[in-house]
Formats: C-alpha cells, sequence, structure tokens
C-alpha cells in the first residue's frame, strides 16, 4: 500500500491526499486498479491532472503543500526520511492554530475559528478592529463560504452523506452570523426535502457498500452482483449510476 | 484578407492554448499553489482546486499504474 494512503488513513479529514497519475493511463483504468489494490475508502482525491509540475525525472514523486498553499518539500520520497511526515505533522498542527504572523491580539479569534465557533471568532475580529482584524474576518468568511459552495457541489453530485456531515458543522458555527447563516439554512432545507428520497437511499446502499468492498476484494463475483443489484434497485439517482460505473470497472482488463 | 480569416479562424485555438498553459504553469517560487480541475477528480467530494483546501495541508503523490 502506498505510504500517502496511509498519511490519507491516519490524518483523516486533516490532511487531503491527492494521487496524480503520470504516466497516461485512461481514467476507469487507474480507478479500477485504485480499488483491486484496496487503495480506495477513504478521503483520498484521484486525478490525472498535475496539480502542479513534478521536479524529478521518475515516479513516485511526492509534494507537500502546507497550509500557507506553498510547496514546501517536493521530490522522490525515500530521500526525504523523518522529514517528511515531520513536516506534515507540524502542519496539521498549524491548520487548527492561527495563520503565521498572525497579531497576538488575533490568537483567540483563530482559536475561536478552529473551534467551529465562527460567530464568536467574527465578533472577537471585529473587537480587535483596524486592518488586522478586517483580513482575519475576510479569510474566515472566505474559508467558510468556500465550505458552502462545497456543500452545493456535493448535493450536485449526490454526496449526500459527506453534505449532512459539512452542514451540520456549517449550521452550529454560522447561526450567529446573519451573513452566512440564511445560505446554510437553505442548503439544510434542501438536503432534507423529500425530493431526494431516492437519492438519499441510493446514497445509503452506495456507500455502505463501498466502505464494505473498498478494503475486501472489490471485484469478487459476489461483489460485483450487489453492485448490479444497487445499480438496478435505484437506477436514474447519481448513486445507482455510481455502482453502475462499479459493475463497468470490474470488467476492465487491468494487465494490458 | 486571406491573413485576416487565418487569423480568426486561430484565435480560439490560441485561446484554448492559452488557458492550457495558463492551467499548466507553475506557482510562482514561494506562491501560493492556485489549481482548479479542469475534469471533476475521482473522490472529490465537492473539491474543485486548491481553493477549496486552504487551511489544509496537502500531499500530493505522483504516481504511475505501470
Amino acid at each position: 500500500m502506498p505510504a500517502s494512503i496511509k498519511v490519507q488513513e491516519q490524518f483523516g479529514d486533516d490532511v487531503q491526499v491527492i494521487f496524480v497519475e503520470c504516466q497516461g493511463t485512461e481514467k476507469n483504468t487507474y480507478e479500477a486498479f485504485a480499488w483491486k489494490m484496496k487503495w480506495m475508502g477513504n478521503n483520498a482525491i484521484w486525478t490525472n491532472e498535475r496539480v502542479i509540475p513534478t521536479v524529478g525525472r521518475g515516479l513516485p514523486e511526492v509534494a507537500l503543500i502546507g497550509v500557507d498553499g506553498t510547496v514546501l518539500l517536493q521530490g522522490y520520497p525515500g530521500d526525504f526520511g523523518k522529514e517528511l511526515e515531520e513536516t506534515l505533522a507540524a502542519e496539521v498542527k498549524k491548520s487548527k492554530d492561527a495563520p503565521a504572523g498572525t497579531p497576538a491580539t488575533l490568537k483567540k479569534a483563530w482559536a475561536s475559528f478552529a473551534k467551529g465557533d465562527l460567530g464568536g471568532a467574527l465578533a472577537e475580529c471585529d473587537k480587535v478592529g483596524g486592518d488586522d482584524g478586517a483580513k482575519a474576518r475576510s479569510e474566515m468568511v472566505a474559508r467558510t463560504e468556500a465550505r458552502i459552495a462545497r456543500v452545493e457541489r456535493m448535493l450536485a453530485a449526490g454526496d449526500l452523506a459527506e453534505a449532512d456531515e459539512l452542514v451540520g458543522a456549517l449550521q452550529k458555527s454560522c447561526k450567529p452570523v446573519a451573513e452566512l447563516a440564511p445560505k446554510v439554512a437553505e442548503l439544510a432545507t434542501k438536503l432534507g426535502a423529500s425530493e431526494l428520497a431516492a437519492e438519499r437511499e441510493a446514497a445509503k446502499a452506495w456507500s455502505s457498500f463501498s466502505n464494505k468492498v473498498a478494503k475486501d476484494k472489490p471485484f469478487d463475483a459476489g461483489n460485483v452482483k450487489k453492485a448490479e443489484g444497487i445499480a438496478e434497485k435505484h437506477k436514474g439517482t447519481k448513486n445507482g449510476a455510481r455502482a453502475a460505473h462499479f459493475v463497468e470497472l470490474s470488467k476492465i482488463n487491468l494487465n494490458r | 484578407m486571406f491573413h485576416s480569416r487565418w487569423r480568426l479562424a486561430l484565435a480560439p485555438l490560441a485561446l484554448v492554448g492559452a488557458a492550457w498553459l495558463a492551467a499548466s504553469m507553475p506557482a510562482a517560487e514561494g506562491a501560493p499553489v492556485d489549481f482548479k480541475f479542469r475534469e471533476a477528480a475521482i473522490n472529490a467530494a465537492g473539491v474543485q482546486g486548491m481553493a477549496d483546501l486552504r487551511g489544509k495541508p496537502i500531499l500530493i503523490d505522483f504516481w504511475g499504474k505501470n
């Protein structure tokens, strides 16, 4: 198993691992390969688009992007020794603290923000005032708006369990914030709508199935048959289509 | 006249090329990585690009199936 899968499973939502396939393999083929190798069933994202250019002459190569969005380390993983692990752990810690260079007067605001208390955090920013207070307020609102936009996309894609979780956290966090609370309430209403009942049922079936088979011979005949059943029962839903896609992936010859 | 027609015909190609280049350009040294997926990534759960992950460490693993 690649070390990055272990990182994703160890740190969960605190770190985002992105796998970038660099040999021109067709998307369905590398997705099927990842399933077969039991690398799915976690939050890792898979793509063939190079988020940043590679710097080495071969694979594997890793890059660590820090909480400030800049590349901290990049190269052959074996060359870093413990440095990669230690830098990553330090960045996870930093992600729960105020951004670098934050004045001491705003540390309390960032601590509230990290705890999910956006109302308290913004009130603290306003109390501090000036350019620093306004800058921190604007960053906190921007990060929250990005999460709200993400829920909208989850909803559109049928990722209902993930959307429920994020909306739950946002409702708690944004309740006292007049500029954001109505948008979050609107999303919560959309998520609870009866029109989503069929998608919700399909999401439950797909999620339960995919989590179960991810680490246990995903493409065994029995599992593929179950996926076919989910696809048939939930035809017309996005999660039913995911089950049908899984069946198609199981047919790909990975030895070519 | 002939050249103007060619220029007009090639303009959309040039625009596509410029957009592709912009998406492939490395971030300036020390600047935050600004990247948006052109096609939905697998298991992205609503993530369209780096902006959705601000404030979170990201580990990129470049690999090859073969």
